[in-house]
C-alpha cells in the first residue's frame, strides 16, 4: 500500500517528524494498529538493517531511523493495547557488569526491535543476579550479552554458571557480542551464539527463537 | 637502532627487519605489578613501567600513555576507573547543551603535566634508541565523549554543531600535538576508534579537513604521524590516506593485504594487525610467533610495521610478547622453528636426565634464542652469573629451541613457554627475570 511505503521509507530516512504524521494519518484512515507495525514500521527498519549488513549505512543512520521507529511506535502503542503487542518474542540484554560501554549493545536493541523483538534493556554494568532475575521475570527467552573489555568478558561465563545453577541454562538461550568477543570464545565458556555485529545479531536471534 | 628502524618505513626505505612497536599502555603496568589508575595517574610508577617496557620488549618505538579519556576529562568528562582497563567515560559535559563554551587544554590542565614529565624523562633515558609515539584522543571521538550517544544522531540531524564541535576538537589535537612534541615526541599518533563507526560521506564531510589541517601541523615540526583506528575502517582507510598522515595502524578486523594495497598507492605505511585477544591474551607463545612470521611474510618489508590491533590487554602473558620479539629479531629461524614445531609425527629421542640421582644441582634454561631474544638474553645472563658464582658446584645448560631437539626435549618436559629457568628439573622461573638474589638462594638450597 502507498501508505505504508511512505511510512517505511520515513523510517529508512530517519525522519521523525514525517514517521509521526504519517502513522497519525494511517490511523485516521482506520488502517489497523498491528498492520501500520508489521507492513510499514518494521519493513522499514529491515530494511536499514540490511544496508547496515551491507555496508551500505553506519551508525547515525541506524540510530534516526531508530528513533523514528520509536515515535510511529509511541502512537500506535495504546491502539494496540498494553502488553498486547504481536511481537515475535522477548529478548533482554546488557552490558556485563564491570563495562559500561552501550553503544554496541543499543544498536542491537535497535534492530531487534525494528525486527519485531520486544527487548528488554538492563543497561550496563549488569551483575549476573540482575540477568538471572531477567530470565526468571521477564519471560525472555534469549539473553544477550555485551562486553567491550578484555576484562569484563570473562564474566560472560559467571552469568553462564549462574544461570545452570539455577536450572534455567536449557531453557534459556544465551547470545554474545563486543570487539574483543569472538566465535571461539563463545564455544569456550558455552554460549548459544555469537554475532559480530548488529545486523547479525538479529539474525542469529531469529535462527534461535 | 631501532627507532631509525622505524623512520626508514615512514620515509618509504626498506629496512633491514620489520619494526615492532608493542602498544603496552595498560600492559605496561602489569609488568612492574601497578593497576591502570595507579600507572595513568603517578608519574613515577608509569615512567617505570614504560622502562620495564623497553628493557623486556626492545621495542623500536613505544607509546607514553594509551588513554584516550585524558583530554575528555580535562574538558568536564567523568572518569570511571577499571583495574585492569582504560578509565571509561560517564558523563558528558555537552549531553544537554550544544554551546561549545569549552576551553582548549593548556599543559598544566588535568593530568598533562603528569604526562609530559614522563614523556621528557623517558626521551633523556630511552630516546636515543627507541621512538616516543604520543597518544592524542582524535576528534571524532573526543567529540563523542563530549556529547554522547547523541552525537551519532546530531550527525544526521545538526550538521552545523558537529562542524563546529569537530573544529573545536581539531584545536585541541593541534595544541596537545605541539605539548607532546616539545615533550620530545617522535610520532605523535592520533587515535580515534569511533572512525569505523561511520560512513565515508560523514568521514569527507567533517572529519577529512580537520585531519588534514591536524597532519600538516605535525609535518611542519619534522616529527612523523600516524593515525590510529579500530573496527571494520576498511571503507574509510582511502580517504584516510587522503589526510595524509605517515602511516596507518589498524587493528584484527582489516584484512591487511587489502588495506596495504590502498596504503601503498599512497606510500603511506600501514601497521598494526596482531589479534589483540585470541593470540595477544588467549592464545599460546607458538600461537604469537605464528601470528607475527605470518604478519610479516605477508606485508613483507616496506611501509609495514608489526604491531597489536590496539592497546593491549592488561594481562597478556609476557612470554607472548618474548615470542613475537623473536619472530621480529631473527624471523627467519623463528618461521623455521615453527614449521618443526608443528611437523607431525615429530619424534626426536630425547634423553632426559636422571632428575633423582644428580651429582650436583642442575639449572636449565629455555631460550628461543639468548642470542637475539633480549628477554632470553636477561635470563641467560642470570644463569651465567649462577655459573661463574658457584663454579664447579653446579651444572648449568642453555637449550635453544631454534634446534628440532630442543623442540622435542621442551615437549618431553611439558614446557610451554620460553624463556624458563629450571633446576633439577622443576619449573623455577618462567618468562620472570629472577633477582641474583633470589636465584643464588634457590640454587644454595638444592646443593
Amino acid at each position: 500500500m502507498e501508505h505504508f511505503e511512505q511510512l517505511a521509507a520515513s523510517i529508512e530516512k530517519g525522519d521523525s517528524a514525517n514517521t509521526k504524521a504519517l502513522v497519525k494519518h494511517a490511523i485516521g484512515e482506520n488502517i489497523p494498529a498491528q498492520d501500520i507495525l508489521n507492513n510499514a514500521l518494521i519493513v522499514g527498519m529491515n530494511r536499514i538493517g540490511i544496508k547496515f549488513r551491507n555496508n551500505e549505512v553506519f551508525i547515525p543512520e541506524v540510530l534516526v531511523a531508530a528513533r523514528a521507529m520509536k515515535a510511529g511506535l509511541e502512537l500506535l502503542r495504546p491502539l494496540l493495547g498494553e502488553g498486547s503487542i504481536d511481537m515475535k518474542g522477548k529478548v533482554a540484554i546488557g552490558t556485563v557488569k564491570g563495562d559500561l560501554h552501550d553503544i554496541g549493545k543499543n544498536i542491537v536493541g535497535v534492530m531487534l526491535e525494528g525486527a519485531g523483538y520486544e527487548v528488554v534493556d538492563l543497561g550496563t554494568d549488569v551483575s549476573k543476579e540482575a540477568f538471572l532475575e531477567a530470565a526468571q521475570n521477564t519471560k525472555a527467552k534469549i539473553i544477550g550479552l555485551s562486553a567491550l573489555l578484555t576484562t569484563t568478558m570473562p564474566y560472560m561465563n559467571e552469568i553462564i554458571d549462574t544461570l545452570k545453577e539455577a536450572d534455567l541454562r536449557d531453557k534459556i538461550k544465551v547470545i554474545i557480542g563486543g570487539a574483543p568477543v569472538t566465535q571461539t570464545f563463545a564455544d569456550e565458556i558455552g554460549a548459544d551464539g555469537y554475532a559480530p555485529d548488529a545486523a547479525s545479531a538479529v539474525d542469529l536471534v531469529e535462527s534461535l527463537a | 637502532m631501532g627507532k631509525e628502524l622505524l623512520f626508514a618505513v615512514f620515509r618509504n626505505k626498506i629496512p633491514e627487519r620489520t619494526p615492532w612497536v608493542p602498544f603496552a599502555g595498560v600492559h605496561a603496568g602489569k609488568l612492574k605489578g601497578y593497576l591502570t589508575q595507579e600507572i595513568l595517574t603517578d608519574g613515577d610508577k608509569l615512567l617505570e613501567s614504560l622502562l620495564e617496557v623497553n628493557r623486556v620488549y626492545s621495542p623500536d618505538g613505544q607509546p607514553v600513555m594509551f588513554d584516550l579519556q585524558l583530554e575528555a576529562e580535562i574538558l568536564g568528562c567523568d572518569l570511571i576507573w577499571d583495574k585492569k582497563a582504560p578509565p571509561s567515560v560517564v558523563s558528558h559535559p555537552l549531553a544537554k547543551t550544544r554551546n561549545i563554551e569549552l576551553s582548549i587544554p593548556g599543559p598544566d590542565d588535568g593530568r598533562l603535566p603528569i604526562i609530559l614529565d614522563v614523556m621528557r624523562n623517558l626521551k633523556e633515558r630511552v630516546g636515543n634508541t627507541t621512538a616516543l609515539f604520543g597518544l592524542i584522543c582524535g576528534p571524532l571521538t573526543l567529540a563523542s565523549h563530549l556529547r554522547g550517544t547523541e552525537f551519532f544522531l546530531d550527525l544526521m540531524k545538526d550538521q552545523s554543531f558537529v562542524a563546529n564541535l569537530v573544529e573545536f576538537c581539531r584545536e585541541v589535537n593541534k595544541n596537545i600535538a605541539t605539548y607532546y612534541i616539545e615533550a620530545g615526541m617522535d610520532v605523535i599518533a592520533v587515535v580515534d576508534p569511533v572512525v569505523s563507526l561511520i560512513s565515508p560521506k560523514h568521514f569527507e564531510q567533517f572529519l577529512s579537513e580537520a585531519y588534514t589541517e591536524i597532519f600538516a601541523h605535525i609535518r611542519k615540526t619534522d616529527r612523523f604521524s600516524s593515525f590510529f583506528v579500530c573496527g571494520d575502517a576498511t571503507k574509510n582507510i582511502e580517504l584516510m590516506c587522503r589526510t595524509k598522515p605517515d602511516s596507518i595502524f589498524v587493528d584484527e578486523n582489516i584484512d591487511m593485504v587489502q588495506a596495504k594495497m590502498i596504503t601503498d598507492a599512497y606510500q603511506i605505511t600501514i601497521g598494526g594487525n596482531l589479534p589483540l585477544t585470541t593470540v595477544m591474551l588467549l592464545g599460546t607463545q607458538m600461537d604469537n610467533m605464528k601470528s607475527a612470521v605470518d604478519l610479516m611474510d605477508k606485508m613483507g618489508r616496506q611501509r609495514y610495521v608489526l604491531a597489536p590491533g590496539c592497546d593491549m590487554p592488561y594481562d597478556v602473558p609476557e612470554e607472548n610478547v618474548i615470542g613475537i620479539i623473536q619472530a621480529v629479531r631473527d624471523f627467519e629461524h623463528t618461521k623455521a622453528m615453527l614449521q618443526n614445531y608443528t611437523r607431525e609425527n615429530f619424534d626426536i629421542p630425547v634423553d632426559l636426565p636422571d632428575y633423582g640421582n644428580l651429582f650436583r644441582p642442575l639449572v636449565e634454561i629455555f631460550t628461543l634464542d639468548s642470542a637475539t631474544c633480549p628477554a632470553c638474553g636477561y635470563m641467560k645472563k642470570a644463569v651465567d652469573e649462577a655459573q661463574e658464582h658457584f663454579g664447579k658446584k653446579i651444572d648449568t645448560v642453555e637449550y635453544k629451541l631454534t634446534l628440532p631437539e630442543n623442540i622435542a626435549r621442551a615437549k618431553k618436559m611439558n614446557i610451554q613457554h620460553v624463556p624458563v629457568i629450571l633446576i633439577n628439573g622443576d619449573i623455577k622461573y618462567s618468562s620472570y627475570l629472577p633477582s641474583r638474589n633470589d636465584l643464588f638462594k634457590e640454587i644454595e638450597g638444592h646443593i
